[in-house]
């Protein structure tokens, strides 16, 4: 779309998503944060300098998941990858787990339903993306 | 397993770089194979093999 993948390498030890790698990518950076900020000082009222950021951030994540997909890796690489991103599912499932557990047990002691839905959701979306995965990997080989 | 790449890879005159981009992994890849850390798909095998100019896997690779 807009950025190139020889611009930047994927974020291994700081989170997800991009780093830049050349000063095409760092001007890309640079230029994202300035038109950020360009927005936020546009002649606009509320509402519509909002449609305009979400506008902005749905068109940058997009661009920056088209980049990921693009940027060569081969199978060491895949794999790390694949097991890196695995155990950060691991870390997210047990902290979701403990979350669910506590606000039972809080729940419990004060008599009050106070487990946060998006919680459960979040956990139950996972299972979705597993099972979808599994059915998909199973026919494919 | 163990594999012969580095030797017959210098008996080849050709870097780690080299054979990287010949066989489209990175040179991380390489040294990861070479130090006997990784132990690589059948068509990665198969691309060392013959880009190190030999006819079978089992003259490079060899398992344990």
């Amino acid at each position: 779309m807009l950025g190139k993948p020889h611009w930047f390498k994927r974020r291994k030890y700081g989170g997800w998503g991009l780093f830049p790698k050349t000063w095409q990518g760092l001007i890309y950076v640079i230029a994202v944060c300035a038109i950020f900020a360009a927005i936020q000082f546009l002649p606009l009222d509320a509402q519509t300098k909002m449609i305009v950021t979400i506008l902005f951030a749905v068109v940058l994540v997009a661009d920056v998941l088209d980049i990921m997909r693009r940027i060569p890796m081969d199978e060491r690489e895949r794999l790390h990858e694949a097991l890196s991103e695995r155990n950060a599912l691991w870390a997210i499932i047990a902290t979701l787990t403990a979350g669910i557990a506590f606000q039972a047990y809080i729940s419990a002691a004060s008599q009050t339903m106070q487990v946060d839905p998006i919680i459960i959701i979040a956990l139950l979306a996972g299972v979705a993306a597993k099972a979808a995965t599994n059915i998909y990997l199973d026919r494919k080989n | 397993m163990n594999n012969k790449i580095a030797a017959l890879r210098k008996k080849c005159g050709i870097t780690q770089e080299e054979l990287a981009a010949k066989c489209g992994v990175t040179r991380q890849t390489i040294i990861a194979l070479e130090q006997n850390r990784y132990n690589p798909s059948l068509k990665l095998a198969h691309d060392i093999t013959k880009t190190l100019g030999r006819k079978s896997i089992e003259q490079v690779f060899e398992m344990e």
